[in-house]
């Protein structure tokens, strides 16, 4: 299969803006996500992911979460993504995560909080905004 | 003779119409003693689901509400409109282009002494309800930390074979309640069951 060097998406009402940039590990979501069918927006994402990951396509990786709102669904499709990029992490590679929100939102605090507890090789930073 | 008839027929249509108008003019003020902002009743799509998010967000922007309120009730409301249309047991499918599906329920906004609620209703099989009301006497029963942590939990699991993401749809409903969810059955045959959930925010 040809390499895809990334994909990328504008934000729509429904979902992130998305660059996923393969080749340089640079990974940014930021917006809302609440996709129709989280499966279809999200499953060529991770695949994306998991391929550059496996193949060790860049030697860092930075992947940036910006969310303002995402239902339980994403919040699955989140957790897949990060379990390879810590798995990538423990085999070696070199990580890092960005969770950024607004200092005021608690709710994306929290997720932000849950979710670095699944990174021990990654490193995870919480990036609150103003 | 005739044009006597049709003279009658007239007033009857004409008192039709006043009545149809007490009538309507009445369900519409007992849904705003209620409280109602507003309720769907019907086939429900995805398409549905984001016009009245965008209508219930204003709504609820315009009364002054903190942000945090309004996400949490707009989050509560997309769960529950989502679990509608992924397992109301009413639903019609077809293999056009694009696909429609369509799902039958009902979705109630509110609010009551200052505090929002939502509701949903639809149908359910009854080996399903018997399943549902489980999971959610489970919820009903935990604190904001323990459904924290069980939502967590959820996340790392595989998901459940058949499932589409809905138990973490109900954690996450939970979550967002400022109280323990509310909810009810009711059989409606030998086979299926209406399934009812609300939600104070």
């Amino acid at each position: 299969m040809a390499v895809v060097e990334s994909i990328q998406h504008e934000a729509t009402d429904r979902t992130p803006a998305v660059l996923f940039d393969f080749a340089a590990g640079q990974y940014r979501l930021a917006g809302e996500s609440y996709p129709e069918d989280a499966a279809s927006f999200y499953g060529p994402l991770t695949l994306g992911l998991r391929q550059s990951l496996e193949d060790q396509v860049s030697d860092e990786v930075e992947f940036t979460v910006e969310m303002i709102y995402f239902n339980s669904s994403t919040a699955k499709a989140l957790m897949n993504m990060f379990q390879l990029l810590e798995h990538a992490a423990e085999s070696g590679a070199v990580v890092r995560i960005n969770w950024c929100y607004h200092v005021d939102d608690e709710t994306m605090e929290e997720f932000g909080e849950d979710f670095s507890e699944d990174f021990v090789h990654a490193e995870y930073r919480m990036c609150p905004q103003s | 003779m005739v044009k006597r008839m049709s003279e009658a027929a007239a007033r009857v249509q004409k008192d039709a119409s006043a009545l149809m108008a007490e009538e309507v003019l009445g369900f519409q003020r007992n849904m705003a003693r209620r409280g109602i902002i507003f309720s769907f009743t019907g086939y429900i799509s995805e398409g549905i689901l984001k016009a009245l998010g965008d209508a219930l967000r204003q709504k609820i922007r315009l009364e002054s509400t903190d942000n945090k309120t309004v996400n949490r009730v707009f989050s509560v409301f997309v769960e529950q409109v989502q679990n509608i249309i992924r397992y109301s047991a009413e639903r019609i499918e077809h293999d056009a282009e694009p696909p429609v599906e369509l799902s039958s329920g009902m979705i109630t906004v509110g609010s009551d002494n200052g505090r929002f609620f939502v509701v949903c209703g639809n149908v359910v099989g009854r080996d399903d309800a018997a399943v549902l009301a489980a999971r959610l006497r489970e919820l009903a029963a935990m604190d904001n930390a323990e459904l924290r942590r069980f939502y967590k939990e959820k996340l790392r699991e595989p998901s459940e074979e058949g499932s589409k993401g809905g138990s973490i749809g109900l954690i996450e409903i939970a979550r967002r309640a400022s109280e323990p969810i509310q909810f009810d059955f009711q059989d409606i045959s030998d086979v299926q069951s209406y399934f009812v959930l609300k939600a104070y925010i």
